[in-house]
């Protein structure tokens, strides 16, 4: 019984941490229809950012870790000004790639100017101390996810139900052309999308660094990727998707870790991906897709 | 079989490009040392793959990442029919099924190589055709994921990081450039034949062509296949020319490297995949070079290693800023020297 407990709650923990990084993408795609690669590297950025607070500035760990959402969330907005704002209203396919192009020099460049080895951080270990709750023992690192997860999606949907610009990044998804003629301006929307991703994406970052103590070029992507897959068993666009998708994943995972035996350890993620395989046979568009129309608009 | 004139233009159009693959070959045979002719023939190796990609990426216009995988399944099913048995006993002492118990000859290996990939390619083909633009995106790269870790996990089959040796050296820079101007010919083939036309036209508009009778999805799995023959094919001359293979060739550095040269010589034309291969491959030598850090005019540069990694990510950024069709955009060779119809 406290086995079960016990991977129920890594599972969601799991899931929390993919939900997080997959509402950052599904953020950025709804407005603009953009699939951005680049979102590891905005939480590798968070990460080296941890690396240098906590070797030249501070050892506070608060001062590091609202550091490292700071960075992330102001790299974010700044490739969508840099990079991503030549490509707004290109195809897919032109937005696709040049995310692919920007992931690949900014892993290049940490390549070039850090450090192709990882870099340990240790002032994040106090987030992880085992706690006792109803006699299970668990990580507070777990507890401390799931609030997140919990208060960023009220908050996303407060923000998104209650206020102007949120209302304004609804409409956007649906049909950015008209959000414009009522007067919103488009550099905001975008700005907007990428600024919330970025912080989505820093406080992954905090949680992901906590977990492994260490950051490499490389930090993001399998973080990232997992988050993708998530999306895409959602529904590419929907942010419902994104969190379903995201605790789907993580409990496939558990699963997986608890149900396969040790040797078969390393193919793990074939094992996961293949069963979302399985998903998209039945839903090739993702669960909780948008009705979408693929007609030209009159 | 009366051809359409945008097929006898086609043929035209390969004949050129078939002429430029040889000529670049023979030219390389009489004036480059050895360790140039390994880099030209791995430009064509590339070259292959690239043709391989844009067979299903320029004619359906779905992004697939996955290419590098299938060409390391051509690759490893051939190596292992064809390795001798003495070989194989001390590369893959305890690999299962009796695999270190046989060796056949080249050309069979080679056949039964192209039938495991296009089998894999046919199968995993039917989940990604469904798929809608980016949902099949990210597919394609989770089954690059899954390749690479089986190849990494089965170390008693494929070797994991470690080299698998002892294949026999079957190819010459004669039989790549004879392969790839064949490939040219079925490449630039399929995209002027009915289904090419049709898958295009599926690109351009889904409904407006399904309602035409177009069936897209059995389009893009043909595509899809062909595709990984040609992966397969480009594979086994890898491995049937040096040799030795790992599974670290068949990851993210060379999808990012020949996606880039499709993209930047533009993914809609054969002549913009075989543009962008020749290209990107001139310039990342150029690049590798300066990454050592060579002396220029009496400066001594620094040795910046990822330059090449940054160059590349930088070309398919500009490429896709200032022009998202690519170098040759809609025109085929032949369009160059001859009038507009």
């Amino acid at each position: 019984m406290e086995y079960v407990a016990q991977q129920i709650i890594n599972a969601l923990s799991f899931g929390a941490e993919y939900a997080l990084l997959a509402l950052g993408l599904a953020i950025v795609f709804s407005v603009m229809g953009l699939v951005n690669f680049a979102h590891g590297e905005v939480i590798a950025v968070g990460g080296y950012t941890m690396v240098a607070f906590a070797a030249l500035v501070t050892a506070n760990p608060w001062i590091i870790v609202i550091g490292a959402i700071a960075a992330a969330t102001l790299t974010s907005v700044a490739l969508e000004r840099v990079a991503f704002r030549p490509v707004r209203y290109a195809d897919p396919t032109t937005g696709l790639l040049t995310a692919f192009g920007v992931s690949i020099v900014l892993q290049n460049l940490f390549l070039l100017f850090i450090s192709p080895r990882p870099i340990a951080v240790t002032s994040l270990y106090f987030l992880d101390a085992p706690v006792t709750v109803f006699g299970i023992q668990i990580s507070s690192l777990q507890i401390f996810e799931s609030i997140t997860i919990l208060v960023v999606i009220m908050g996303l949907v407060l923000f998104l139900q209650k206020t102007t610009a949120g209302l304004a990044m609804r409409a956007a998804s649906l049909d950015f052309e008209m959000v414009r003629l009522t007067g919103i301006r488009a550099n905001r929307v975008f700005a907007l999308a990428f600024l919330i991703s970025g912080l989505l994406a820093g406080l992954a970052c905090i949680f992901i660094m906590a977990r492994r103590g260490s950051v490499d070029p490389h930090f993001g992507f399998n973080p990232v990727l997992k988050a993708f897959v998530a999306c895409v068993v959602g529904g590419f666009g929907s942010l419902p998707g994104a969190v379903l998708g995201g605790f789907l994943l993580g409990a496939i995972e558990v699963g997986m870790l608890v149900m396969l035996p040790q040797e078969y350890g390393g193919l793990k993620d074939a094992f996961v991906f293949g069963i979302i395989a399985l998903v998209l046979i039945w839903r090739p568009d993702g669960i909780l897709s948008p009705a979408k129309e693929k007609g030209d608009k009159l | 079989m009366t051809l359409t004139r945008s097929q006898k233009r086609g043929i035209l159009g390969a004949c050129m490009l078939a002429a430029i693959l040889i000529a670049i070959g023979v030219l390389a045979t009489y004036f480059a040392s050895r360790y140039q002719l390994r880099l030209i023939y791995s430009a064509y190796v590339n070259l292959i793959v690239v043709l391989g990609l844009q067979v299903f990426m320029g004619n359906s216009r779905l992004t697939n990442l996955s290419h590098s995988a299938f060409m390391g399944i051509g690759a490893y099913a051939a190596a292992i029919c064809v390795t001798p048995i003495a070989m194989k006993q001390i590369a893959l002492p305890d690999a299962p099924w009796g695999l270190n118990a046989f060796a056949l000859d080249p050309v069979t290996s080679a056949v039964i190589a192209l039938v495991i990939t296009g089998a894999v390619a046919c199968l995993v083909g039917i989940f990604i055709v469904r798929m809608t633009g980016t949902g099949a995106t990210i597919a394609t790269l989770a089954i690059l994921v899954i390749v690479h870790s089986i190849f990494l996990y089965r170390t008693d089959i494929f070797k994991g990081n470690q080299a698998f040796f002892g294949i026999p050296q079957v190819f010459s820079l004669t039989s790549i450039v004879i392969l790839a101007v064949v490939v040219v010919f079925v490449v630039r083939g399929f995209r002027e034949s009915p289904w090419g036309v049709m898958l295009r036209a599926s690109a351009d508009d889904e409904t407006g062509s399904a309602a035409m009778g177009v069936n897209v999805v059995r389009l893009r799995l043909i595509a899809w296949v062909l595709s990984g023959l040609i992966l397969a094919c480009a594979g086994i001359a890898y491995a049937y020319f040096l040799g030795t293979i790992s599974a670290r060739p068949f990851y993210f550095n060379h999808v990012f490297l020949t996606l880039a040269m499709l993209i930047f010589g533009g993914m809609r034309t054969v002549t913009g995949a075989v543009l962008g291969t020749f290209a990107i491959s001139f310039g990342l030598e150029v690049i590798r070079w300066l990454e050592t850090g060579p002396v220029i005019i009496g400066v001594n540069l620094p040795e910046v290693l990822g330059l090449s990694g940054v160059m590349l990510g930088l070309v398919i950024i500009l490429t896709m800023a200032l022009r998202p069709v690519g170098v040759m955009g809609d025109r085929e060779i032949e369009e160059l020297v001859l009038k507009k119809k």
